[in-house]
C-alpha cells in the first residue's frame, strides 16, 4: 500500500490553564490518502477542532502544547521541524477552512486585497498580476460579479459569500489537504448546500485530501469516504461511512444517532443520551463514556478501551468499547 | 373568555419594520420590512413550527407577539384580547401569560445572579402570582420539574453546562405559569445529545401543563420533531402553512421544497429518491424585496406574472395554504424534485 498523504500518530495536546492540565486530544490516530475525505465528528470539548489547530500548528501558545505523537504529511514529521518550515506549509500543502468567516476575515482590508496578498507574499506576484487571480478565484468559487466586488470589504458580503471567499484564500495556492472545520454551522440550510456542493466540487478537480470536522452527522454523511468519532479528546470509533452509520461499534456513535430527530417515518420519542458531556479537568482513567453508557459493564469502570476491530469489516471498522461487538450486533431501537 | 374551539394565539396581517436612519441627520432613510403581513392562529395546547431562514423575519414575528417590537399594523389577539389595544394593568396581566425561552443559555442568565434569584425575579415584577414565603419551595419544584437538582438553587449560571442552563431558562419562563411559551431557536446552541433531551423535557411540559409553543427554529428535522403545525417563512412572509404532516411530505412551494431537499440527512443512500435542490445566490435584502413574489429570484419556475403579482397565501390544491401561482406537488415525497 502507498504510504498516506498525511499520517497523525498518537497525537496528545495539553492546555494548561489555571484550574490545571486538560488534555484535549488524547493519543488520535488516523491516515489520510490522497484525494480521499475523511470527516471528524464529535461534539463540545471532543478535541476534534484541536486536532486541527495542531495539524496547522495554530495551537493557541503557549497554553497549549503538543504533548507527544507524530504528525507526519509527505514523510516528514512535522512536529519535528522548525515552526517557521510549518508555516511555509501553510496554504501550500496544508490549507484550512475556518466555522466563522466573518471573524477569520480582517474587516479593514478589501476581500480582493486579502486573496490576492497569498500571490503576493508566497508567489513574488505582481500587484494587478495578485488582483487578477484573486478575481478569477472568486469566480471559480462562485461569487458573481466578482470583477466588481474583488473590492468590496468583508462587511459588505453575505455570510455564504463570506465562506466562499475563505474557500477562495484556502484553495488559492492549491493545497494538497484542505481542513475544513465546521464550515457550514454558521451558514443557513439553503446555502450550507451550495458551500458543501462546492466543497466536493473543488476537491474532485484538484484531488485534494479534505479533513471535514462538524457536529453534525447529516452534512457529513455527503461527501465523507471515512469518519472518525471523538469523544472527550479520544477517538471512539472510526471506519468507512456506512460501516459506522449502519454497524455501528460504539454505544456513543449510537446514541447520537438515536439523538437526531428524523425528517420522514414516524415522529418517535427521542431515546437521548443520558448525563452531560465530561468535565476534561475530571476526566476517568478508563472509559470516558461509561458514566453516560447502557452498555457498561465492571470493566468498563476499571480499564481503558483500546480501538478494536468491529467484527462485519474488522480491517477498517474499529471502536473504542469493551462491548463493541455486543454493540455492533444489537438491533438499533427505533 | 373564549370558548376552547377559539385559538389560543391569533395574529393577524401583522406588519412590523425597523426604520433605517441616515447617518447624518437621523433622517428615516428607509425600513426594514422584517414582518409582511403575517396571519395565523394556534390552538391551545398545540405547537406551530416557524421555519425560514436567517432574515425569514421568524425572530421579529415571536419579538412582536411577546411585545418586545412594536409593530406597524395588523392584530394580535391572545384569549381574545387584541394585545395591541389592551389597556396597561390587562395588558400586564395577559403578557405574564406569554413567555420566552432564548437562544443562547450562556448570554441569557444574569451572571451574578443565583438560579433561585433569576427564577423568582418574575414574582418580583408581578407580585400576586406566587405569595413571598412560597418563592424558595416554588423554585425548587420549578428545578425538579425541568430536571435539575432542587439543591442546586443556590448555584450561579457558569456552574451549569449549556444544558442544564437551557433548563434553568425553562424554569423561568414557567415561574409565571404561561400558557402559551415561545421558544426562539430553544435548543439550537445545544450538542444533540443534550438537544434531544430538552425536545423531550419540552414535550412532557407540554402533556402535562398544557402548554401551546411557537416553536422557531432553522433546523427543519428538531420542527417536524415536534411541531403539529408548521408555517414556512421567506423575507418576512408565511409562503407555505399546514400540517407538519402536510409540510414535510407534500410541499407544494417550491422554497419549501428546496428547504427540504438541502436538509443533510445522516443516511442518504436510505432515501435514493431524495434529489437535492440547490438554490442559486442568497436570500434578498429585506430593505428591498422583490416585486411580485419575494421568492422569484432564486426560484427555478418564475416567469414574467411572479414579477408583477404577489401570490396570496390560500389554499391553491385543495389540501393547505401556499403563496405560489405554480404550486405543485413534488414528484417524489419528501422534498425532492
Amino acid at each position: 500500500m502507498d504510504d498516506p498523504l498525511l499520517s497523525v500518530q498518537d497525537l496528545t495536546v495539553r492546555f494548561r490553564t489555571r484550574a490545571g492540565t486538560v488534555t484535549a486530544v488524547d493519543r488520535v490516530s488516523f491516515d489520510l490518502a490522497e484525494g480521499e475525505t475523511l470527516a471528524i465528528l464529535g461534539e463540545t470539548g471532543s478535541g476534534k477542532s484541536v486536532t486541527a489547530q495542531a495539524l496547522m500548528g495554530l495551537l493557541p501558545r503557549p497554553a497549549g502544547q503538543v504533548a507527544g505523537g507524530r504528525i507526519v504529511y509527505d514523510g516528514t514529521d512535522l512536529l519535528a521541524r522548525p515552526r517557521s518550515d510549518t508555516r511555509r506549509l501553510n496554504g501550500t500543502d496544508l490549507a484550512m477552512v475556518f466555522q466563522d468567516p466573518l471573524s477569520s476575515l480582517n474587516p479593514v482590508f478589501r476581500v480582493g486585497a486579502q486573496i490576492g496578498e497569498l500571490f503576493r507574499r508566497r508567489r513574488g506576484a505582481s500587484r494587478s498580476e495578485a488582483r487578477r487571480k484573486a478575481i478569477e478565484l472568486m469566480d471559480r468559487v462562485g461569487i458573481p460579479a466578482a470583477a466588481r466586488r474583488v473590492d468590496d470589504y468583508p462587511h459588505q458580503f453575505s455570510g455564504g459569500m463570506r465562506q466562499r471567499v475563505m474557500i477562495a484564500m484556502a484553495i488559492a495556492l492549491q493545497p494538497r489537504v484542505l481542513i475544513a472545520d465546521e464550515p457550514t454551522t454558521a451558514l443557513d440550510v439553503t446555502v450550507q448546500a451550495q458551500v458543501m456542493a462546492l466543497l466536493a466540487e473543488l476537491k474532485a478537480e484538484h484531488r485534494m485530501a479534505m479533513i471535514l470536522i462538524s457536529h453534525d452527522l447529516g452534512v457529513v454523511a455527503g461527501v465523507a469516504d471515512r469518519v472518525m468519532l471523538m469523544y472527550a479528546g479520544r477517538v471512539v470509533e472510526t471506519g468507512g461511512l456506512r460501516e459506522v452509520y449502519e454497524t455501528t461499534g460504539h454505544p456513543y456513535t449510537r446514541g447520537l444517532m438515536a439523538s437526531i430527530p428524523a425528517l420522514d417515518g414516524p415522529r418517535e420519542r427521542l431515546v437521548p443520551i443520558k448525563g452531560s458531556p465530561p468535565d476534561l479537568m475530571r476526566l476517568l482513567a478508563s472509559c470516558p463514556f461509561q458514566p453516560r453508557c447502557e452498555f457498561a459493564t465492571d470493566i468498563c469502570g476499571t480499564e481503558r478501551p483500546e480501538l478494536m476491530p468491529v467484527p462485519a469489516r474488522p480491517e477498517s471498522h474499529r471502536a473504542a468499547c469493551h462491548h463493541a461487538k455486543e454493540v455492533a450486533t444489537d438491533v438499533v431501537p427505533g | 373568555m373564549s370558548s376552547p374551539a377559539d385559538p389560543l394565539l391569533s395574529v393577524r396581517d401583522l406588519h412590523t419594520s425597523f426604520p433605517i436612519r441616515s447617518a447624518l441627520l437621523r433622517r428615516k432613510a428607509g425600513a426594514v420590512q422584517a414582518v409582511s403581513g403575517v396571519s395565523f392562529d394556534l390552538p391551545a395546547g398545540r405547537t406551530l413550527g416557524l421555519v425560514g431562514e436567517s432574515g425569514s423575519g421568524k425572530t421579529t414575528l415571536a419579538r412582536t407577539v411577546i411585545g418586545l417590537a412594536p409593530p406597524e399594523s395588523g392584530q394580535v389577539r391572545f384569549d381574545g384580547q387584541d394585545l395591541l389595544t389592551l389597556p396597561g394593568a390587562d395588558l400586564r396581566q395577559a403578557r405574564r401569560q406569554i413567555q420566552m425561552v432564548f437562544q443562547d443559555p450562556y448570554a441569557s442568565l444574569n451572571p451574578r445572579l443565583t438560579v433561585e434569584q433569576i427564577i423568582s425575579e418574575a414574582w418580583l415584577i408581578n407580585p400576586g402570582v406566587v405569595p413571598r414565603d412560597r418563592w424558595a419551595t416554588e423554585v425548587r419544584d420549578l428545578l425538579a420539574r425541568v430536571g435539575l437538582n432542587p439543591d442546586h438553587a443556590d448555584r450561579y449560571p457558569h456552574q451549569f453546562s449549556g444544558g442544564q442552563r437551557q433548563r434553568v431558562g425553562i424554569a423561568r419562563a414557567l415561574a409565571l405559569r404561561p400558557r402559551l411559551v415561545i421558544c426562539d431557536e430553544a435548543v439550537s446552541a445545544l450538542d444533540v445529545s443534550v438537544q434531544a433531551q430538552v425536545l423531550n423535557l419540552l414535550a412532557d411540559l407540554q402533556a402535562e401543563l398544557g402548554l401551546s409553543f411557537l416553536f422557531i427554529a432553522h433546523d427543519l428535522s428538531v420542527v417536524r420533531h415536534i411541531s403539529d403545525e408548521v408555517a414556512v417563512m421567506y423575507l418576512g412572509k408565511v409562503v407555505e402553512m399546514g400540517t407538519t404532516e402536510q409540510i414535510f411530505t407534500a410541499p407544494v412551494h417550491p422554497y419549501t421544497q428546496a428547504l427540504l431537499s438541502a436538509v443533510p440527512v445522516p443516511r442518504p443512500w436510505a432515501s435514493p429518491q431524495r434529489r437535492q435542490i440547490i438554490l442559486a445566490g442568497d436570500i434578498p435584502s429585506p430593505m428591498s424585496p422583490p416585486s411580485g413574489c419575494r421568492f422569484r429570484t432564486r426560484c427555478w419556475k418564475a416567469q414574467d406574472r411572479c414579477a408583477t403579482e404577489e401570490p396570496a397565501l390560500a389554499d391553491r390544491l385543495g389540501d393547505h395554504s401556499s403563496a405560489c401561482h405554480f404550486p405543485e406537488l413534488p414528484a417524489t415525497p419528501a422534498g425532492s424534485k
